[in-house]
């Protein structure tokens, strides 16, 4: 219980709780002390001595950031003495601080501003003090600050200029150490916020400043890239590199497309209508104002001047600009003669919650068939045992639930990078003492935090998670008030577990007894646990099996229901959750209906007027084989995906000519377009509006960011309306995504009090909004004055806040049901021409091996020898000898390594743990227009080796 | 169980038999003045010759008696006769000393200082009427010079581990308090906050991991009792901590000591295996039920590291900047665990205050300061060196009684006491007494018990510069007041002595100073402007002279103006500059 505490601050009366800061009460009291090194979010560090106070009967003026509230405490915060210390303090800040943006004639402290935001003065003062070369010019939280303390505009103190170089060697990120304050903000967000460390303080006294915490590069600091020490930095040291110069005119929040994290951004958009810079949002509920290399650096394809402009239709062999009209007549046309199942569709990963309705509305309504899916649904089987179970196929908790679990159990997800923000909470309930399990055959980033890493023999994930559940019942670890309560087919699950000899497991997994007890204890002692699994490392034919083990886990363990615990399936594509919301799956209606439940197919043909195709259409993983088959002959795609090119689902630019009519639409002309027969051009993300449902079934809003300009590409919702309509399609007028979200909202109860409307409005503000003009951090400059929450389905009225926590108040059907296990086979995963597997993994910092920074191109990058780790038997059988050069061959690549000979390896396979620093350097080069969409991902590869000469 | 009663009379029987058997014992000390002077090269000697000669002796290199000018010290007892310290020994008078004294009976009263024991020799004065000695009382340094520090049981004939002994059989840890009140001890790392008060701070606090940690990070410039009780005695820190410990129901003892100085560091890790090998540290001390333990973690390189808070970054491996507090280190020490933190000097009183009582220590000293000062004394005095005073003596009888003034009929300009950030105390000052209360109110700081004399020929400008570039140098880098501050007060400073300053700096290091004193997050910061206003109050003509007659009455600022090359800031390393646009 946090007792309530009365204090006067400047005379107003303020109540708030034990454990405040003066600064913080100040702050929730709308009241401003100017501060330099405090920040929202992060613990006080008392540096900048900005915000002293004046404390009645208290010593001297102590710093409100690190003094906690007392009742009773009367503080002044702006006595002429305090204002005489701020401007002092700020004097010497801005004495090695380029100045120039204060003591311009041009710039009035006092008010007017004689200059524009773009106006280049070349005189007034020297070329590194001017206020345009400080790419932080009129958003500076220290020019602000100054002014506001009122300091003069002269300085007697003498002005020194560091004059050390500008470093923009390393990958997204310039750093001028000219403009660093010292206030360590960014060593403290790399450490507090991000759990990292890649930064820390140098030097001390008058030459202490901030840098790499190893070496000099952030290349091998073991930096994630993430992007948080440029969002906190109050001045322009550290920046992003591209477009550093640009100013924005405008600022609007939106959600990122690269992953279903949904992180919510701001975007800067230029005078040119370029989106210039990224800066996650400080109050959103799904991000924490946290994003990472892909949502921070990855957005410039929006810029891209490769974009497609117009329709493209295939004359003579060749793809020929055209106009709409023809090109949707001509889709109009070809497509009318497939109707039923010759015809399939598939959907964008990045699709809209209303785009995806609207494709499977049109196949089905329209073509009728179910052959329609979204590209990136490649793994299925993760989600349908959570509905079985339990009743809904989502993640059960908030991501930021994640950050009080006690326990957290990973398996197979390389979630640091392809879920990052998720990553955060997670590595921050380490530090805050929560156990982490990590099992996964490569060694990916999170093995680093991890207190067990278990490694299993590659495709025994779900044997091993089945000797778990084994060792949980023999030693009755169970949480038995909600077995009983909540659960049914307990007896099933545990007559199942007899086959799941311990003995015969750790001969099947190659992991030991020891570890595989320890495993089970650990999570089942440990209460609240949660699960994050994206299943890369299992093979197709163990998903299902795994799955199911995992929810019998957070069952028999009490962890589902409840606050930080839980299941999280990770799964790839930015809008699955949405997707498989709005029915944009084969087998199923909007609002997981079964396509096969005839009374909820009737009530939807009540809906859509017409009658729907009953029977489970071909999805993403079969459409392909289908095509190849001859049974489907004309296809419409909307949007790329990485699964049409990482070999998830072999060569489908060879199968799609097969095809008898191909209709793409895109914002590139990608590889699939290139052989489409119809082209449509197709806008961004931040050019449309509409919906996400991120993983923890928050669904937030995209918003236009920019205005369609000079183009002739549309929505996604917009051109399949106008494919629709040109077949005499019904039901496809509508004028905006806001109207689609309604028919959506009316047709899935979970959603029914969800309206676009709604998401746009703002919740309660994390950091109030001060009087105008009182300086703000940058990321929270310009204030978007609220709180992007979202809402998190189940939302049934208008009035519901949303869940954020699913089954709290019971399970849909009554009781969890648990599932029993089958102890499969571990499959073969090698080939006879590729007869070892290789285990890629990917870390931000391997201190134990040596390595070197080079400059190539003006540019960082790492240079040293790759490890190949191999069991010393499967060695001598090709002659290999430790240290020897041997080269890695898979069906599209080849890597050269250093021979390590390990016990460790288990036969068969071998490993190889690359840097992330090396992906960063490849991601910033890269000719991509979407880089950060094809973030190569560490699959399990069959290889085979090859030993080189000297 | 190893019963006290044995192992104190184990250890008198060790100690007779060196002290009363039939062998002479010759002692050399070698802290780190004795090595300096060439000790171990003197032991070497003397092993050497003993060796030709056949002598059966035993040689024994003991820690520090504070005559530092008298180094290399080397004491020798003969049976039946008193000891006699011979100053200044080198490697080739030690033949010569053998052969006089040891194979002859010849004492060599040119070369002897004092004798020391019962008896006496003619034309050898005794150590007690020296007049370096005969002032002194001395508490913390009792066994300095006189025990073999690497041996724990000359430590415990001496009475060592008693009063241990004495507090986990008969006394409650709250009754140790008391005597720590009673006794009226103030800390000795220069803050004085009465060490029994502290204690029962932390007392208080939960446990049952709680931290005792020992300072001897001891970065003044002229300060080095600290190091010089740990080279000497380190077991009389070891038993005040595991008192500390057992007073504040602690179950760790840390001893912080600065790295790169090998004496102490090698000599307090043996002492705490020793101890560990008797029982006197570990799991149940002396058979009750009171553990505790201690080990030794050395700092890198930095002055700051010595304030409490940074001090505790440091043990946990991080960079040593200070903490903000509240939290105050009895709630969140070292790991977030409660921590109590003591200079050595204060802990190394305490044994003889639990077995003398609170109230023996009381009667020594003044009404606000209880006890002894133990002060370095350095700069151009006749006797430099380490010494015991009761607080209440004068620094005027201190510089000209006890350590023999300034040589060569010159008079004294001023003390700098306290460390650097402790300012000058002008020579018309010196007649205040040795007491916190009334050192602070001279505007000078006892603080670690330094004292630097400088003669008329120094020039306060150049002693300023000097002391306000140590102290940027070693500041931090944390807070804004501190950091910057610093680095414009030695560019003024600089400007200054090479008379070039311009009429507003007076103002302008006023202004600073006075920031700098308000806005610092430590101690560091906001007494970084002591040293130069205690310059200004007491020589203001040093500086007038500098910036208005531009000239520097002693010339001492003639010669060219040298400030280490690490306390100038980066800008003047000529890098070339890249805009990328």
């Amino acid at each position: 219980m946090v007792s309530a505490i009365t204090l006067a601050i400047d005379g107003q009366e303020i109540v708030t709780q034990a454990g405040k800061t003066i600064l913080q009460a100040a702050m929730e009291a709308g009241l401003y002390i100017p501060y330099l090194c405090y920040y929202p979010g992060m613990k006080p560090f008392g540096a900048c001595r900005m915000c002293v106070v004046e404390v009645e009967n208290g010593r001297g003026t102590p710093a409100s950031c690190t003094t906690p509230v007392a009742d009773g405490m009367v503080v002044s915060t702006n006595t002429p003495q305090l204002q005489d210390l701020r401007k002092g303090i700020t004097e010497l800040v801005i004495s090695e601080h380029p100045h120039g943006c204060l003591t311009c004639h041009r710039t009035d402290i006092h008010g007017a501003n004689l200059c524009g935001p773009e106006d280049i003065c070349l005189r007034h003062v020297s070329v590194t003090d001017r206020c345009v070369a400080c790419p932080k010019n009129e958003r500076c939280e220290l020019k602000d600050t100054t002014i506001f303390v009122g300091t003069g505009l002269t300085t007697p103190l003498t002005y020194k200029y560091r004059n050390l170089p500008v470093l923009t060697q390393d990958p997204f990120y310039d750093l001028d150490y000219n403009l660093c304050i010292v206030c360590g903000r960014c060593v403290r967000a790399c450490e507090e916020l991000r759990g990292d460390s890649a930064i820390t303080f140098t030097d001390r006294s008058g030459i202490s400043l901030v840098g790499p915490a190893h070496g000099t590069s952030l290349l091998e600091s073991g930096s994630e890239f993430c992007g948080s020490c440029i969002d906190v930095c109050p001045v322009g040291a550290l920046v992003e590199s591209d477009y550093k110069w640009e100013k924005a005119v405008e600022n609007v929040s939106t959600t990122c497309p690269h992953c279903p994290v949904g992180c919510q951004l701001k975007l800067d958009v230029n005078q040119r209508g370029k989106v210039i810079r990224a800066i996650p949002e400080l109050e959103a509920d799904a991000n924490h104002g946290q994003a990472c290399f892909k949502g921070k650096f990855g957005l410039d394809f929006i810029n891209s001047r490769n974009r497609l402009t117009t329709p493209l239709v295939r004359r003579n062999g060749s793809l020929e600009e055209a106009s709409w009209e023809e090109a949707l007549s001509l889709v109009a046309e070809k497509l009318s003669g497939y109707r039923g199942d010759q015809f399939a569709a598939i959907g964008s990963y990045r699709g809209t919650n209303e785009e995806n309705y609207l494709l499977q509305k049109f196949a089905r309504v329209v073509m009728g068939t179910n052959n329609v899916d979204h590209s990136s649904n490649i793994k299925p089987e993760m989600l349908e045992p959570l509905g079985e179970a339990l009743g809904y196929q989502a993640a059960t908790n908030p991501i930021w639930d994640l950050e009080d679990a006690k326990c957290i159990l990973t398996i197979g997800t390389n979630t640091s990078e392809e879920h990052n923000v998720a990553a955060v909470p997670v590595k921050r309930a380490v530090k805050k003492g929560a156990k982490l399990i990590v099992i996964d055959s490569r060694e990916v980033e999170l093995t680093r935090y991890a207190t067990t890493w278990i490694r299993p023999k590659p495709g025994t994930d779900a044997m091993l998670l089945g000797g778990m559940l084994r060792v949980i019942v023999d030693e009755v670890l169970e949480d038995e008030d909600f077995l009983k309560d909540r659960c049914e087919n307990l007896d099933a699950l545990k007559h199942s577990l007899w086959r799941f000899d311990i003995n015969k497991i750790e001969d099947i997994t190659g992991v030991s007894q020891d570890d595989i007890r320890l495993a089970a204890r650990t999570f089942a002692e440990n209460s609240p646990a949660a699960i994050l699994y994206a299943l890369d490392t299992v093979p197709q034919s163990q998903r299902v099996d795994c799955v199911n083990a995992l929810v019998d886990l957070a069952l028999i363990t009490g962890n589902v229901g409840k606050p930080n615990a839980g299941l999280y399936p990770l799964r790839p594509g930015t809008n699955d959750q949405g997707s498989w919301d709005v029915g944009c799956v084969p087998n199923l209606l909007p609002g997981y209906q079964a396509i096969d439940d005839v009374s909820a197919r009737a009530a939807m043909q009540q809906v859509w007027g017409v009658d729907l195709p009953s029977g489970r259409g071909v999805g993403i993983n079969d459409v392909f084989q289908s095509v190849s088959a001859g049974n489907v002959k004309a296809m419409l795609v909307v949007g790329d995906s990485p699964s049409f090119s990482n070999g998830d689902l072999g060569d489908i630019i060879e199968t799609a000519q097969s095809l008898e009519f191909l209709v793409v639409q895109d914002t590139f002309l990608t590889g699939l377009a290139q052989v489409a027969d119809v082209v449509l051009p197709s806008v961004t993300f931040a050019e449309k509006e509409g919906t996400f449902t991120n993983l923890e079934r928050r669904v937030q809003p995209l918003r236009k960011v920019l205005d369609i300009q000079r183009t002739e590409s549309r929505p996604d919702w917009w051109i399949i309306c106008e494919i629709a309509k040109a077949m005499n399609g019904q039901g496809f007028d509508y004028h905006c995504p806001a109207q689609i979200l309604d028919e959506i909202s009316s047709l899935i109860p979970f959603y029914a009090g969800i309206t676009y409307q709604r998401l746009l409005s703002k919740k309660g503000l994390l950091v109030p909004l001060l009087m105008p003009n009182f300086p703000l951090p940058s990321q929270l400059h310009p204030s978007t004055g609220g709180q992007n929450a979202g809402i998190q389905w189940p939302c049934t009225t208008p009035e519901d806040e949303g869940n954020s926590v699913l089954y709290a108040e019971g399970f849909p059907s009554g009781k969890a049901r648990f599932i029993p296990l089958e102890m499969g086979e571990a499959p073969t995963m090698t080939t006879a021409d590729f007869p070892f597997l290789f285990l890629p993994g990917r870390v931000l910092h391997q201190s134990q091996q040596e390595m070197e920074i080079v400059v190539a191109g003006q540019k960082n990058h790492i240079q040293r020898d790759e490890l190949l780790k191999l069991h010393p038997l499967d060695a001598a059988d090709m002659g290999i000898n430790e240290e020897d050069w041997v080269e890695v061959i898979s069906h599209s690549e080849r890597i050269r390594a250093k021979a390590r000979l390990t016990e460790e390896a288990f036969r068969g396979t071998v490993s190889a743990t690359f840097l992330f620093g090396d992906l960063m350097t490849r991601l910033e080069s890269s000719e991509d227009p979407d880089p950060m969409s094809r973030v190569p991902r560490l699959p399990l590869t069959p290889v085979r080796l090859a030993k080189l000469e000297a | 169980m190893p019963d006290f009663e044995e192992l104190s009379q184990e250890s008198q029987r060790r100690f007779q038999e060196l002290e009363a058997g039939d062998k002479p014992w010759i002692r050399v000390g070698t802290a780190v003045c004795g090595e300096a002077a060439g000790a171990f090269q003197v032991i070497e000697a003397l092993n050497a010759e003993l060796d030709k000669r056949g002598i059966a002796a035993n040689v024994s290199a003991v820690g520090c008696l504070g005559l530092c000018y008298a180094e290399t010290l080397v004491d020798i007892l003969k049976p039946g006769k008193p000891r006699i310290f011979y100053k200044n020994v080198t490697p080739e008078m030690v033949p010569g000393l053998v052969e006089s004294y040891l194979v002859g009976d010849d004492p060599r009263q040119d070369l002897a200082l004092a004798s020391f024991g019962d008896g006496s020799l003619e034309g050898i004065p005794r150590l007690e009427d020296l007049p370096m000695w005969s002032r002194q009382v001395r508490i913390a340094l009792r066994n300095c010079g006189h025990i073999d520090p690497l041996d724990i049981y000359q430590y415990i004939a001496q009475g060592g581990y008693a009063a241990l002994n004495k507090a986990v059989t008969q006394m409650e840890p709250a009754d140790v308090i008391k005597e720590m009140q009673d006794s009226g001890l103030r800390g000795r790392g220069g803050a004085a906050f009465p060490t029994g008060t502290k204690w029962s701070f932390l007392a208080r606090s939960p446990g049952p991991l709680k931290y005792i940690l020992c300072n001897c990070e001891e970065g003044d410039p002229g300060a080095y009792n600290d190091k010089g009780i740990l080279e000497s005695d380190p077991h009389s820190l070891i038993e005040g901590a595991i008192l500390a410990g057992y007073a504040t129901s602690a179950s760790n003892g840390v001893v912080f000591i600065r790295h790169g100085h090998e004496g102490p560091i090698h000599r307090t890790m043996r002492a705490i295996e020793q101890a560990y090998e008797l029982g006197l540290l570990g799991d149940n001390i002396l058979g009750s039920a009171f553990s505790f333990h201690m080990e030794v973690s050395l700092t890198g390189d930095s002055y700051v590291a010595g304030e409490e808070t940074a001090l505790m970054e440091s043990i946990e491996g991080k960079r040593a900047m200070p903490r903000a507090r509240p939290p105050f280190p009895a709630a969140y020490g070292v790991w977030g665990i409660p921590s109590n933190i003591n200079n050595i000097k204060s802990l190394s009183y305490v044994s003889e205050i639990i077995s003398r009582g609170g109230e023996w220590f009381a009667g020594i000293g003044t009404e606000g300061s209880k006890g002894t000062a133990i002060l370095c004394l350095s700069g151009n005095i006749a006797l430099p060196g380490m010494i015991e005073v009761p607080m209440g003596i004068t620094l005027r009888e201190v510089i000209e009684d006890v350590v023999g003034g300034v040589p060569g009929g010159r008079k004294v300009k001023f003390l700098q006491t306290g460390g650097p950030l402790g300012g000058v105390l002008p020579a018309d000052q010196m007649d205040i007494e040795l007491d916190f209360g009334v050192m602070s109110q001279a505007g000078a700081i006892l603080g670690s018990g330094g004292i630097i004399v400088a003669d008329d020929r120094a020039c306060a400008v150049n002693m300023t510069r000097l002391l306000v570039a140590f102290c940027q140098y070693e500041s931090c880098g944390k807070c804004f007041p501190c950091r910057l501050g610093m680095t414009n007060l030695i560019e003024i400073l600089e400007r200054i002595a090479r008379f070039e300053s311009r009429p507003q700096d007076m103002e302008l290091m006023r202004t600073i100073g006075q920031n700098m004193a308000a806005g610092s997050l430590c101690g560091h910061g906001q007494l970084g402007w002591n040293p130069v206003q205690s310059a200004l109050r007491s020589f203001p003509g040093d500086f007038a002279a500098h910036m208005e007659e531009k000239r520097c009455p002693t010339g001492q600022c003639l010669a060219p103006v040298f400030t280490p090359q690490r306390t100038r800031s980066r800008w003047t390393s000529a890098q070339p500059l890249e805009l990328r646009f």
